[in-house]
């Protein structure tokens, strides 16, 4: 994947490029105007969301676990169909195992980046060892190229949009 | 852009031609596209002695250095445009002149005249309009490529600015020389674009682009952007190659290297013809002697790709580190990024398919 720029930093420059190149030609329409700044105020919250998302969803996740169960355990010993109903809930859901937390996405961040720089430094080994003939550097450099090329494929198959270059007259 | 900024074409124009009595400007407007230019076209009315006279001319404009891609000069490449037009038959349009002085337009600037012809060259092929036409077209474009390949680069570049036009450390004073000195400058300028280890196909590239030295061939005057949305044609015939601020001395298989991926990303089938002569590297070859093969082409792809992946990779690696605020230059990572398997391919990375 491309770490760099991260996706904040992309969209940040979508919110930059809205306000320096965008709005200064909608003055004179309000409603684009408008429009605009809609755009600008849901992208500010993706930003926002981004950072919180999974770790919101496995928090949430495991929370409503344990409502389920406590809500039929505050119920007591009513009886009738609905109460039927919360215990079933409760004996059911709310006995799923809770979600592991999420490792510490900083953490993960730094070591794929640690693990990347040694990646690329072994393209500097493997080409002195092949000036130096050294046959089986060739298989070797083939590791490392097969493990790339398929990231490569998953990354234009991710991000890329279209075919070619927009604005490209 | 307003009256004034018209005014100083005027006045650029009036610089230009000395003789003028009165310059009008009509229907000034900016061309979409192109990623490394700011490209205006306009008409002017000259009046001299009497006469008046409409001419369809386009303004090339410097961006700011800040947000620029490529490091190119109008001047050089006004010089070279005029050279080729006065010493050889390859259709270009004429350069009538350039302004250095930033003062002027905000930044560096050149008029050209605009062309006659058409510039969709996607016409020629599939079910265009003009197919009827391709071979003539493409034979002399080919033939037009090969003039420039073998002409004398003392001609047209008298001064040697086009041996390293963006300053790079290039040595073209010999084959080696230029190959081993272009593979230090992608080689030491690694660091410099690389913002993540991703890139690191592109350092795979460059070291294996200098253990595998093709035979040497002499040097020749390149386009430096030869592909086909850089040429218009009209009648059979090619009416000019244009946008030559990536011209240098190089080796001639960069043209070729770079016109044969082009060619696969437009969809477009330049290399198919001339269908008679069995395809544009034969007809090359043909006129050249040359007998430069498609594995050679590969080799030369990467060089190019090479060779436009270190100013785009600065320009992202720049925008990322906040001197800008350039949106153009985080699209090119989306963009840029289709081309990386590209690159996989042609380094023959296993499981990427051909």
């Amino acid at each position: 994947m491309i770490s760099s720029p991260t996706i904040d930093q992309i969209l940040e420059g979508v919110l930059i490029a809205i306000d320096d190149e965008i709005m200064p030609s909608l003055a004179a329409n309000p409603k684009a105007q408008a429009t605009a700044q809609m755009m600008q105020s849901l992208i500010q919250g993706v930003r926002q969301m981004l950072p919180v998302v999974d770790e919101q969803l496995v928090d949430e996740h495991n929370g409503m676990i344990r409502t389920l169960a406590d809500t039929a355990a505050a119920l007591g010993d009513v009886s009738g169909d609905a109460a039927d109903r919360l215990r079933e809930r409760a004996a059911t859901l709310g006995q799923w195992d809770p979600l592991p937390d999420l490792p510490d996405r900083d953490a993960i961040t730094a070591a794929h980046l640690e693990l990347g720089r040694a990646i690329e430094a072994s393209f500097l080994d493997l080409d002195e060892l092949q000036r130096a003939g050294v046959a089986s550097a060739d298989d070797a450099l083939d590791v490392v190229r097969a493990h790339l090329g398929s990231r490569y494929m998953r990354d234009a198959e991710t991000i890329v949009v279209g075919d070619g270059f927009v604005g490209r007259g | 852009m307003g009256g004034e900024f018209e005014q100083q074409v005027v006045a650029m124009l009036r610089g230009i031609l000395p003789d003028a009595e009165h310059v009008e400007i009509h229907e000034f407007g900016p061309i979409p596209g192109g990623f490394s230019r700011e490209t205006y076209r306009f008409d002017a009315t000259i009046h001299i002695e009497g006469t008046r006279e409409r001419h369809p001319l386009i303004l090339r404009m410097d961006p700011p250095e800040s947000v620029a891609i490529l490091d190119t000069s109008r001047a050089i490449e006004h010089d070279l445009i005029e050279a080729i037009r006065l010493n050889t038959e390859i259709p270009v349009t004429e350069s009538l002149g350039h302004e250095m002085d930033r003062s002027v337009f905000g930044e560096a600037a050149m008029i050209i005249r605009r062309s006659h012809g058409n510039s969709s060259t996607t016409d020629l092929f599939h079910d265009g309009p003009d197919t009827h036409q391709v071979d003539d077209v493409v034979r002399h474009l080919c033939e037009s490529l090969v003039e420039l390949h073998q002409a004398d680069i003392s001609t047209l570049d008298p001064d040697g600015r086009l041996h390293d036009p963006r300053g790079v450390g290039i040595d073209a004073s010999s084959w080696d020389r230029y190959m081993d000195t272009t593979f230090e400058y992608y080689l030491d300028n690694y660091p410099k674009i690389n913002r993540e280890p991703m890139l690191c196909i592109l350092l795979d590239s460059f070291l294996t682009l200098r253990r595998n030295k093709p035979r040497p061939l002499p040097l020749s005057l390149v386009h430096g952007d030869f592909n086909p949305a850089n040429f218009l044609y009209a009648d059979g015939r090619v009416a000019a190659l244009i946008d030559w601020e990536n011209a240098r001395v190089g080796d001639p298989r960069e043209d070729l290297g770079w016109m044969m991926m082009m060619d696969d990303l437009s969809n477009t089938k330049i290399m198919s013809h001339p269908a008679d002569e069995g395809g544009f590297l034969a007809y090359y070859n043909k006129l050249t002697g040359y007998e430069i093969t498609e594995q050679e082409l590969g080799y030369f792809i990467l060089f190019g790709t090479a060779n436009i992946a270190v100013p785009i990779n600065d320009a992202i690696k720049r925008r990322v580190d906040g001197k800008n605020r350039e949106l153009l230059h985080l699209y090119l990572v989306q963009s840029s990024a289709s081309a990386l398997p590209g690159m996989a391919q042609l380094l023959q990375y296993p499981g990427v398919p051909a």
